[in-house]
């Protein structure tokens, strides 16, 4: 009896190691999955086609020309494209140029290009953006002289 | 040995209760030994509780900023060719194939996909696929069009197409199983 009531105030203590073993398990993957993500792809909405042909394309060997709306609606659905159709800025790679610097965006992928001869480039463009915004990119493009480019779209499997 | 109640005292309960009182005694200095041996001590113990609530706040704050996005692909398209970029080749071998896209309806939200020189046109990207399916020959797929697989197709928007119908007309012409496919200058059909 006296050896139970000995025990009794020690017993209820939980053992805490493996909750934080847990917890920061998560914290490191939610920390590292951030990171990834907001390197390089600025956040809007790519095309959603009708029974697209798009294929997944490898990490290595590419640099991505995003052209960024106006402003990132959180709450947009994909297929909406009501929203203003004009570009805010070009980010190629990690670098960010304004509209009117066609110039830079030309130099940074003659620059990509003369340091990667293979390079890919991805041209990521939010569906609601007008033709003839996203077309002087493809342009600027051209004039590094780079003859394909990759559009970016959704897969078939995201298709709602 | 069985626990007496330390009631009665008669001698012989007596001498028993002062045994039993040394094992508890024992027992207890025992116990106590090891428990110092398996946590080092009351003494000794970290106090976890506020490091928890530290990396719960962390933790709280990634689950919530982490956004993950939906999975894309992509589709190579050759660029419209503007003034000074290289000649890939020099003339196109046939007449080609001309997909024009017009904003009909709603400005922007519309669309309307019409092929060149055509009786009947589509009214959707999945029609204009199946559209230049049939304009395409090809026979060993049974095709009995004007138009060859590496025939230049070259789409033509309007100034204010949404990107995504510009997107959708090039994979609907990927789709078919061209092979060349460019883009227009914005606005090529008004000039």
């Amino acid at each position: 009896m006296s050896k139970v009531h000995k025990k009794g105030p020690t017993s209820p203590a939980m053992n805490m190691t493996p909750m934080i073993d847990v917890v920061f398990q998560l914290l490191v993957f939610f920390m590292l999955v951030n990171n990834i993500i907001s390197e390089e792809a600025v956040q809007m909405i790519v095309p959603d086609l009708e029974n697209p042909k798009t294929r997944e394309l490898g990490e290595e060997n590419r640099i991505t020309v995003n052209v960024a709306p106006q402003s990132y609606d959180p709450v947009r659905q994909i297929g909406d494209l009501n929203i203003p159709g004009e570009a805010a800025t070009v980010k190629v790679g990690l670098e960010v140029f304004e509209l009117d610097d066609m110039e830079g965006v030309t130099e940074a992928l003659k620059d990509a290009k003369s340091r990667n001869e293979n390079i890919e480039v991805l041209l990521r463009a939010d569906s609601g953006l007008f033709y003839d915004e996203v077309q002087p990119i493809m342009q600027a493009i051209t004039s590094a002289g780079i003859v394909k480019v990759n559009l970016v779209a959704y897969l078939p499997e995201n298709k709602r | 040995m069985p626990a007496t109640p330390p009631t009665l005292d008669t001698a012989d309960n007596l001498d028993m209760l002062e045994g039993d009182e040394q094992v508890v005694h024992h027992v207890s200095q025992q116990e106590k030994r090891r428990k110092q041996r398996d946590t080092g001590g009351d003494a000794m113990q970290l106090n976890l509780t506020s490091m928890i609530d530290v990396v719960f706040q962390l933790l709280i704050y990634f689950v919530v900023t982490a956004s993950f996005t939906i999975g894309e692909g992509v589709i190579t398209a050759k660029l419209p060719s503007g003034p000074g970029t290289p000649q890939q080749s020099k003339q196109p071998p046939e007449r080609p194939l001309e997909i024009i896209l017009n904003t009909g309806g709603d400005i922007g939200t519309e669309y309307r996909v019409s092929i060149k020189g055509l009786a009947g046109q589509p009214r959707s990207f999945t029609e204009l696929s199946d559209t230049l399916i049939q304009l395409q020959y090809d026979p060993q797929r049974g095709l009995n069009g004007a138009y060859k697989p590496d025939n230049p197709v070259i789409i033509k928007p309007d100034v204010s197409v949404r990107w995504q119908h510009v997107v959708n007309a090039f994979n609907a012409a990927v789709r078919a199983r061209y092979s060349n496919v460019s883009f227009a200058q914005a606005g090529a059909e008004e000039q």
